[in-house]
């Protein structure tokens, strides 16, 4: 592409250097949430469990940042593996959503100014960063994330153990590759809440 | 993130609830969400029965319980404990936070740890403005308000602007972000504050990386600034809106400066401008619970801040109206000049194209915004260039009791303030955070108002202007600091209509795939 506004070759060195932030490595376990806030701590629960395990090819990060500043977060990674809190309010806390994400560029959002975790992803493309190839989100469904200092309600603990599980089964298979731009992503509630 | 006791501040009520019997009578607009990159919210229009706009109101979602869960706690958790609240400007609550342990304990730092804090504060200050230019405020005016909604977005902007400069962007921000994290530990949560100074030294080998970053930051907030005017200023229609009094409110205007009234992020004097932009007070950060007051809606949970001397008069703009606006354009306002020299040109043209001091127009807030990051990026190169960068004397040990401490800092989004009150073992008894958001929030409530006003007629709500709408706000760049995360297919923006009765007549809805949809 031409670029419009190149008007400083001062700032090519730029480009030179590595584009983000993050190690490489092969799979890495996103835990997205904030670990003051009630439900939205799931995220960090989560991360402590697996710190657990020895699990050498596996890069864990725990982080409370959200649209853009995720980005160094979903780069220099093969497989992207996230967890997440989701409020759609259709369905039971604690309930699991398996997001079968086929569509990356997801932009616009819903609104000009949106940017979210996809993207940021679709950012990273377009601007040919080394972003993950596959990517698999395992989002609960939570609703208390606005409380500081609120533990996290007892289904959200209690979806916790299936989680896991469910998570290591995708750590340790292979995720479907993103499709082309455009189809649908679906969501897919996968465990009901007792 | 006040509690409901507001710690002191001074709160009025609304005369009546009349306004809660709207919803019964009118026809309703909801704009739902806003967006929820930095917190979210919503927009409620309320219509009259000729579809003329009556009210509108910008709703917020307040975080819970701040003051309960600190009580109790060492003040010194709070540069960690509220950093970690925050997922969109951490750094600035950081270092609001160990600024008001400096004033708890009666410390005051060393120079060279005053000199690391400010060039660390600064570099986060590039990094954040930058953010915004590009992806939250480029759809608006490097894509463009009236570009098809398929390509208003950034996607759209690194279309317009192209990859490789996209590229830059991501690189030089990059590069602040390993420069805080050098210094700070983390960019997340930085953990490099401590009472009486900071943590870490800085290396020659540091400083010698910090010089580098911060001659290719000017580079890059020139080129920026540059692409601003290309884009932007060449673009008379761009202009007519900024411009126009769609987006216009005559306010007061708060902001930090230095003891030669130019605007400073880390540290100075809290100096409130008149709408006819005359100073109209001059004051110590400790001194803000005699000069700023909440009032409170029961349409929100937000408190709205206000002036206490020129009082509560309604949503209302001009001399008598204790409202007062905070951010880039207030700090522009507020200040007489930059101590920097590009940043002086920079202002000094922007104030000649607005029209002269002070600029109401809201949309200016954006390229105030770059003002302020050639600024940022020539403060980093002034700082990272002092000879007392990297002496050893790092930090002061508190010594005296602590009691009560406030730090205020120029957070990207406008002033920042966190105020403590602690036991004589340095336990938090009170705790007060009023953040920038809140100090623009009325100011916030009054732009949407307008724009809505101003744009929908007849009950005639054409996609465009879910935007227009959008733009009164986004401006400010408002951050509600819950930092909670948003998977698609939960949060499409909605507009609702509804007749006198209640019932609903049509909706708007834009989807996740960008596409307006009436149901």
């Amino acid at each position: 592409m031409t670029e419009k506004y190149a008007v400083s070759n001062a700032l090519n060195s730029l480009l030179e250097q590595p584009q983000c932030g993050s190690h490489k490595c092969s799979v890495r376990l996103l835990c997205l949430g904030n670990e003051l806030l009630g439900d939205d701590a799931l995220g960090s629960k989560v991360a402590a469990q697996f710190r657990r395990f020895a699990l050498p090819d596996l890069d864990i990060v725990c982080t409370p940042e959200t649209g853009l500043q995720l980005l160094d977060h979903v780069v220099n990674v093969n497989r992207l593996i996230v967890v997440d809190t989701v409020v759609t309010g259709s369905a039971p806390l604690g309930t699991i959503y398996e997001l079968r994400d086929t569509a990356v560029p997801r932009v616009p959002g819903p609104s000009p100014h949106y940017v979210g975790l996809l993207e940021t992803l679709a950012v990273a493309r377009e601007l040919r960063l080394p972003a993950a190839k596959q990517v698999c989100i395992l989002a609960v469904e939570a609703r208390g994330c606005l409380t500081i200092g609120q533990d996290m309600h007892p289904a959200i603990v209690a979806a916790i153990p299936d989680l896991i599980q469910m998570l290591r089964q995708r750590i340790g298979t292979k995720m479907v590759e993103f499709a082309s731009c455009g189809e649908e992503t679906t969501a897919i509630p996968i465990r009901n809440s007792p | 993130m006040p509690e409901e006791e507001g710690q002191g501040l001074h709160q009025t009520r609304p005369e009546g609830a009349a306004r809660t019997g709207f919803v019964n009578v009118q026809r309703r607009i909801t704009i739902d969400p806003v967006t929820r990159l930095e917190g979210h919210g919503k927009i409620e229009i309320f219509l009259d029965e000729a579809g003329q706009v009556e009210r509108a109101y910008f709703q917020v979602p307040e975080l819970r319980g701040f003051e309960k869960f600190v009580q109790g706690r060492p003040a010194e958790d709070m540069p960690q404990i509220t950093s970690r609240i925050c997922g969109v400007c951490p750094t600035a609550h950081h270092m609001a936070a160990t600024k008001a342990l400096d004033n708890l304990y009666r410390v005051d730092p060393p120079p060279t740890a005053k000199i690391i804090r400010e060039l660390v504060y600064n570099t986060f200050m590039a990094e954040d403005h930058t953010l915004h230019f590009y992806f939250l405020g480029g759809p608006d005016f490097v894509v463009g308000p009236d570009a098809p909604a398929a390509e208003r977005n950034v996607l759209g902007v690194i279309g317009k602007v192209g990859v490789e400069t996209g590229r830059k962007v991501i690189a030089m921000r990059r590069r602040w972000r390993e420069l805080i994290a050098l210094v700070a530990g983390k960019t997340v949560h930085p953990v490099f504050g401590l009472p009486g100074g900071v943590a870490k030294r800085v290396t020659p080998e540091m400083q010698r990386q910090f010089q580098e970053v911060a001659a290719d930051g000017v580079e890059f907030a020139k080129f920026t600034l540059g692409l601003f005017k290309d884009v932007v200023l060449k673009n008379t229609d761009y202009v007519d809106l900024i411009l126009s009094d769609l987006y216009t409110h005559r306010t007061y205007y708060m902001g930090l400066v230095d003891d030669h009234n130019r605007t400073n992020f880390y540290d100075g004097w809290i100096r409130v401008v008149t709408p006819e932009g005359k100073e109209w007070k001059k004051f110590a950060s400790d001194q803000y619970l005699d000069n700023v007051a909440e009032h409170v809606e029961p349409w929100s949970y937000v408190k709205f801040c206000y002036l206490k001397q020129v009082g509560w008069k309604g949503f209302r703009e001009g001399l008598e109206s204790g409202i007062y606006s905070v951010a880039p354009l207030a700090r522009l306002n507020v200040s007489d000049g930059m101590s920097t020299p590009l940043a002086q040109e920079a202002y000094d043209e922007y104030f000649s194209v607005l029209g002269g001091k002070p600029v109401h127009h809201t949309l200016a807030n954006h390229w105030a915004r770059l003002v302020e990051l050639i600024h940022a990026a020539e403060r980093m190169q002034e700082l990272a260039a002092d000879p007392r960068l990297t002496e050893p004397d790092i930090r002061i040990l508190p010594t005296e009791s602590p009691r009560e401490g406030i730090g205020v800092v120029e957070a990207p989004r406008g002033t920042l303030i966190h105020h403590y009150q602690t036991d004589e073992n340095g336990l938090i008894r009170k705790a007060n955070l009023i953040v920038a958001t809140q100090n623009n929030s009325a100011r916030m409530a009054m732009s949407v108002e307008k724009a809505a006003k101003g744009l929908i007629s007849g009950g005639d709500i054409p996609e465009g202007v879910l935007n227009r709408v959008e733009m009164a706000f986004r401006a400010y760049d408002p951050c509600h600091g819950c930092a909670t995360h948003s998977l698609p297919g939960s949060m499409p923006l909605l507009v609702r209509v509804w007749d006198p009765r209640g019932q609903t007549l049509g909706m708007l809805r834009r989807d996740l795939d960008g596409k307006v949809r009436r149901e």
